[in-house]
């Protein structure tokens, strides 16, 4: 069954904890391509780090995505391969969770803004 | 090459009006983020409402939703680019399950309830504002590189 042919623009990914992935699948976001692989990451307290991490490789090298939403808290967690991506496609968004609210310190584009008038602070 | 003082004066007002923009986007940014938050919180609130009400915690849980052995299905929602300069908007499928676009809310219950489809409705406004402020990231990413770029030319010294 070809369900994936002709489809037009892109996918918004999810890596989060329950909550989050279950609200934006009831949102309409969530799809299983057909070599089964889903454009979501449920995260728990046992989900390695190296997984994650590994997650959200896979959903950068995916040319249909071109949104990744993460929550701050797994952000955190893989900081330095989320500041490494600086193309523009996906987007990386972080999102705050039920249990973490946003901290715009943690942001990356805004650290980066940040730098950009406090040359201490620079990231980059 | 001598650089004239009205080119270092165009410069520096570019940098100007690029820092501004910069002060504008930021600000955007966060306000979108605090929006997205609130409409999380709700629905997140709707979905602890559901499980209340159907007793049970494994009532809307990771348990219900698909897996890498399910079925394929396709996203009801996708990102389509305007393409006029507006940025990326969502574009929502019908449910037709015949070519795969399946109701996630039938996952959860065949007959949901109320809180579930209230949370439903805050989730997709989560959707539109995801949108908006992947617009915002964008921009704001712009016009970082500008400044950036900017920075590196000898006009500021």
């Amino acid at each position: 069954m070809a369900l994936h042919s002709a489809i037009k623009g892109k996918l918004i990914s999810v890596i989060g904890d329950e909550d989050t992935c279950v609200g934006f699948l009831l949102g309409g976001v969530g799809e299983i391509n057909k070599n089964r692989h889903p454009n979501f990451m449920v995260v728990d307290k046992n989900t390695a780090v190296s997984e994650l991490e590994d997650c959200f490789k896979r959903f950068l090298k995916r040319d249909d995505i071109d949104i990744i939403l993460i929550n701050q808290n797994c952000a955190e967690l893989i900081r330095h391969v989320i500041d490494a991506h600086t193309s523009p496609v996906p987007a990386v968004l972080e999102i705050p969770s039920k249990d973490h609210p946003y901290d715009a310190s943690k942001d990356s584009i805004l650290r980066r803004a940040r730098g950009m008038f406090n040359p201490e602070d620079m990231v980059r | 090459m001598a650089l004239n003082k009205s080119e270092k004066e165009a410069a520096g007002q570019l940098m100007d009006a690029l820092y501004l923009d910069m002060f504008h986007l930021i600000e955007e940014h966060t306000q979108s983020r605090v929006n997205l938050e609130r409409a999380n919180a709700s629905g997140a609130i709707l979905l602890a409402r559901t499980r209340f009400q159907h007793g049970g915690s494994n009532s809307v849980s990771t348990a219900q939703i698909p897996t890498e052995n399910s079925a394929e299905f396709n996203a009801l929602c996708r990102v389509v680019d305007s393409g006029d300069g507006r940025g990326i908007s969502i574009e929502r499928q019908p449910v037709d399950k015949s070519n795969g676009y399946v109701e996630p809310l039938h996952w959860f219950s065949v007959l949901p309830p109320m809180s579930l489809r209230n949370a439903v409705s805050k989730f997709k406004d989560c959707v539109e504002l995801v949108a908006e402020s992947t617009n915002l990231q964008r921009q704001l990413c712009d016009v970082l590189d500008w400044i950036t770029k900017l920075r590196q030319t000898p006009l500021i010294k």
